[in-house]
């Protein structure tokens, strides 16, 4: 049996329940317009092959968009109505670093979308840019003329004019949309979105925490104030939800929790192996869909490719602050410049005191590597964020861009941020005391110590 | 018997005339006073110049400025000192202009061959009058030449002022630029240390750790060209102060000024050097006294040799006798036609030169206005926009080394840049100051107002401190590692 056919009965079955929920519904307004509509009846396909409106917590369970926004809608007769309007928006990527990008509804990315399947969704798209534009529902099976490829399926939106998408949901999974006219600068300004599709029906366990999160990459200067798109290769901005660590916003759950984290990567040219610290996850969906159970595999990294979704979950069982970046280690930067002369070793002596009757304030920098340079506390040039992260329980965190943090607690207070986890005494890595060296023959002095690997391998010492 | 009383009596007048040393020189050294406002000397070897002497020795103790520069030079240069011989030269030639011809005393005495004779004598006493008659006009043109000559000298004084004035602010621009010099070596010396230490820990090839220095000691031998250039402006300027041995020693630490806020009126230049110019003035002289040369040999035309005297002659046994002789030239043949054509050409060619020198003056004097306005314009557009951005280019580099954003290679690139345009500044400045220096000199004094002190130019581009802009918020120690 098809997906197609299958859906198709399932709308069948389904159809009796869903009239029941008509106009109503949290994120909705009720419709004041007529129930049969000519114009409704005008624009209708020839077969009704929607069911009702899926509501949240009752057909599904929203999903938890880190630092990000949620598309409203309402119902007309028994359809879903989302207005977009693409337009330019000042978007902060972390504190201290702010900029001019392209989006919807003031976000960038634009808000997650969030339909059910069976649902009869339309979408009204405003373009306020000053150059064309078209949405393009990517992964979504949909008609041609709906796929939003400017020129190709559809006419691209002139900037000041609205137009109509509408569809019905016939999958179950995570997708996304993007501008589909000169993708290269829109997309790279900020114009895109997830598109998340629940299941009418409850699919596998149930699952307490479903976090969304897209991937993307940016190039903005330091002291420059909008990405560059024409930047190829040299992304010096990683984002998770449009924001680069320390401006993640962290994923909170429960002990025993069983979390989804679904991954969407729009980034101009990199895919990007997402890590989770803690935790052996199974991936479940891809973009087209559920894996079956018996072809989920686990993993510790998933690698999302560019144009890709990628989901994954597991019991939250092991409390504790566990990492979450991408593994890629440029990925993890912030803002760095790429073209530093190679500094590692060396000492710089009465250098500095030279230079600095040049430059006064001169300091050689990069001598021990990049962990400082978080903290250096030097003039820095407007508008840009330290290379790496911020202050941690322990320390500083040397990390920035694509990294966030998942806070698995035994209690929870409410929504917020729980702060740092407390380690059980004993359970955190510390300076070895004397005594403990002694107990265990450890010559700190002694010349370090290897075997050989193989019996080929000849080592000295 | 008349006449020769009369004789007697121009012998006596033009016996008294004297050559006085002093003359002259005063009229140069209120000339050169009236314009710039210092005095010449004449060094002659009296008492006085030890004074002088001492007076130099006291102005260059002192660090120099340009003033006292130019005082020197009017004192102590070796040229101008000769020049102002030519005074005494033209002064000789004044007062022998105003001097007879001496008389001529002859006398013969004749022995007889025979026994049955007597000695005969004869004297003459001679005068040639003619001189007599032109003489006030001889001592006009001899003045005249004189004047012409003490304008000329005058000139010449002036002209060395202005030499040294434009040689000082070489001198001084050119200690700003080796300055610069040793910043730029400095950079590169920086940049190629830090290759040394990059390829001592394994971080770079040979090839840039080569490149890098090749680069650092190509900055040292430009130093070492701006020193040498350093050392022959100073010579240049020793030259025209006439200096030697210790007193080579000067210090000149006066930074180059500023151009003046605001410019001088600078109309009616052109009238103002024919006015004051005083090359023009001895051309001019030079005009008249070529007329008035003309004018005693037209009047004498007919006048030719005029003898006067008084003749005493005794024959053998005979009286003596005594009486008045006359000898006259007859102008029958040359009447100076050929004199008065030479004199008369020679007159045309004067007017001829003083339009010249006129007309020069003006397109010169134009000239070195415009070049003085334009270089007034470079020089502001370079304080007040390039040396700015050039600074701003520095301190957004920092900035962007600070975040990491490139290497200390690019930053001493643009501090380097930085200091190009500060020596291109410097440049310009110095160029200014030659061109008023050149100005003045070419209207023949100060200009009409002479702006006030401007403030020193900067020495050096002033280090762009790293602060202000904004430091990381939140993060806290600010050590250095
Ligand atoms: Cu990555």
């Amino acid at each position: 049996m098809s997906r197609r056919s299958m859906l198709a009965t399932a709308g069948a079955t389904l159809a009796g329940g869903a009239l029941l929920l008509r106009g109503g519904a949290a994120h909705a307004q009720p419709s004041p317009a007529p129930t049969a509509s000519p114009r409704a009846a005008a624009k209708a396909p020839a077969r009704r092959d929607w069911l009702a409106p899926g509501m949240p917590g009752r057909d599904y369970q929203p999903v938890i968009v880190p630092n990000g926004a949620k598309l409203p809608w309402k119902v007309v007769d028994g359809v879903k109505v989302f207005h977009m309007v693409a337009e330019e928006v000042e978007h902060e990527f972390a504190p201290g670093l702010k900029a001019t990008c392209w989006g919807y509804n003031g976000q960038v990315h634009g808000p997650a979308i969030e339909v059910v399947e069976g649902d009869r969704v339309r979408f009204y798209v405003t373009n306020r840019l000053p150059a064309p534009t078209t949405v393009h529902w990517h992964g979504l099976i949909l008609p041609s003329g709906m796929d939003g490829v400017g020129g190709l399926n559809q006419k691209s939106i002139p900037p000041g004019e609205t137009y109509r998408y509408e569809f019905t949901i016939k999958q179950t999974g995570t997708g996304m949309y993007h501008s589909h006219h000169d993708e290269m600068t829109q997309m790279a300004l900020g114009m895109v979105g997830l598109f998340i599709m629940h299941p009418r029906r409850p699919v596998g366990p149930r699952v307490d925490r479903d976090f969304a999160l897209m991937l993307h990459e940016w190039r903005i200067d330091p002291g420059a104030k909008r990405p560059d798109p024409n930047e190829m290769t040299d992304f010096n901005i990683l984002t998770f939800n449009a924001k680069a660590f320390p401006g993640t916003e962290p994923l909170v759950v429960r002990k025993g929790d069983r979390v989804r984290i679904r991954l969407g990567n729009l980034s101009a040219m990199d895919h990007h192996p997402i890590h989770l610290h803690g935790y052996h996850f199974r991936v479940t969906e891809t973009d087209a869909g559920r894996i079956p159970e018996s072809a989920q595999f686990p993993e510790t990294t998933v690698l999302v490719p560019v144009g890709s979704t990628r989901t994954f979950e597991f019991v939250a069982d092991a409390p504790g602050d566990w990492a979450m970046h991408c593994h890629m280690t440029h990925h993890v930067m912030n803002q760095m410049g790429h073209d530093l002369p190679n500094l590692i070793g060396v000492k710089p002596g009465d250098l500095d005191a030279k230079v600095r009757t040049l430059l006064p304030g001169y300091m050689t920098m990069g001598q021990e590597g990049m962990g400082d340079m978080g903290d250096m506390g030097m003039a820095m040039p407007g508008n840009s964020i330290p290379m790496t992260g911020a202050n941690g329980k322990y320390g500083y965190i040397t990390m920035g861009g694509m990294f966030t943090i998942l806070k698995v607690r035994e209690r929870l207070d409410g929504e917020g941020d729980p702060g740092w986890y407390e380690a059980p005494a004993g359970t955190v890595a510390m300076e070895a005391s004397l005594d403990e060296l002694r107990k265990d023959g450890i010559d700190v002095a002694a010349p370090p110590r290897a075997e050989p690997g193989s019996p080929m391998s000849k080592l000295r010492g | 018997m008349r006449a020769l009383f009369l004789a007697g009596a121009a012998l006596l007048a033009s016996g008294c005339a004297t050559i006085q040393k002093e003359r002259g020189h005063a009229e140069v050294a209120a000339l050169v006073e009236e314009r710039i406002g210092r005095k010449t000397r004449w060094n002659q070897g009296t008492p006085e110049d030890a004074e002088v002497a001492r007076h130099l020795d006291t102005l260059l103790a002192k660090d120099l400025s340009s003033d006292d520069a130019v005082e020197i030079a009017l004192l102590n240069n070796p040229a101008l000192q000769a020049t102002y011989e030519d005074l005494g030269v033209s002064q000789a030639d004044m007062v022998q202009a105003g001097l007879l011809t001496n008389p001529t005393l002859s006398g013969s005495i004749g022995f007889p061959l025979s026994n049955d004779g007597v000695s005969e004598t004869e004297f003459s006493l001679v005068q040639e009058f003619v001189d007599l008659f032109t003489l006030p006009l001889r001592k006009r043109v001899a003045k005249e030449q004189f004047i012409a000559d003490t304008l000329r000298v005058a000139h010449e004084a002036l002209a060395t002022a202005a030499e040294v004035k434009k040689t000082y602010s070489q001198v001084q621009a050119r200690q700003q630029l080796v300055e610069l010099r040793r910043m730029v070596l400095e950079a590169a010396d920086s940049a190629a240390q830090l290759a040394t230490l990059q390829f001592g820990a394994g971080n770079i090839t040979e090839l840039e750790l080569a490149n890098e220095r090749a680069a650092a000691e190509e900055a040292r031998l430009e130093l070492a060209q701006e020193e040498l250039a350093l050392v022959e402006d100073r010579e240049h300027l020793n030259r025209l102060l006439g200096l030697w041995g210790p007193r080579t020693q000067w210090t000149l630490t006066e930074k180059l000024p500023a151009p003046p806020g605001e410019e001088a009126p600078l109309e009616h230049l052109e009238s103002l050097a024919i006015r004051q110019r005083l090359d023009i003035d001895a051309a001019r002289k030079q005009v008249e006294l070529l007329w008035n040369a003309l004018e005693l040999s037209r009047s004498t035309r007919f006048i030719g040799r005029f003898e006067v005297g008084v003749h005493t002659h005794r024959d053998a046994n005979g009286p003596r006798l005594f009486g008045p002789t006359l000898s006259l030239d007859l102008p029958i043949f040359d009447q100076r036609q050929a004199l008065i054509a030479k004199l008369e050409a020679q007159h045309r060619q004067g007017e001829r030169r003083l339009t010249e020198l006129s007309v020069n003056a003006r397109s010169e004097v134009r000239a070195a206005r415009a070049r003085l306005l334009t270089l007034r314009g470079v020089t502001e557009r370079y304080h007040r926009v390039v040396l700015p951005l050039r600074e701003k280019v520095v301190e957004q580099t920092q900035l962007q080394y600070n975040a990491m954003q490139l290497g200390l290679y690019v930053l001493l690139e643009a501090k380097r840049a930085q200091v190009t345009a500060w020596r291109a500044y410097i440049e310009a400045v110095r160029d200014y100051w030659m061109a008023r220096a050149e100005l003045e000199q070419l209207v023949g004094g100060r200009l009409p107002s002479t702006p006030g002190e401007a403030p020193p130019v900067p020495a050096l581009p002033s280090p762009s401190p790293t602060q202000g802009h904004e430091s990381h918020p939140g993060h806290g120690h600010g050590a250095t590692p």
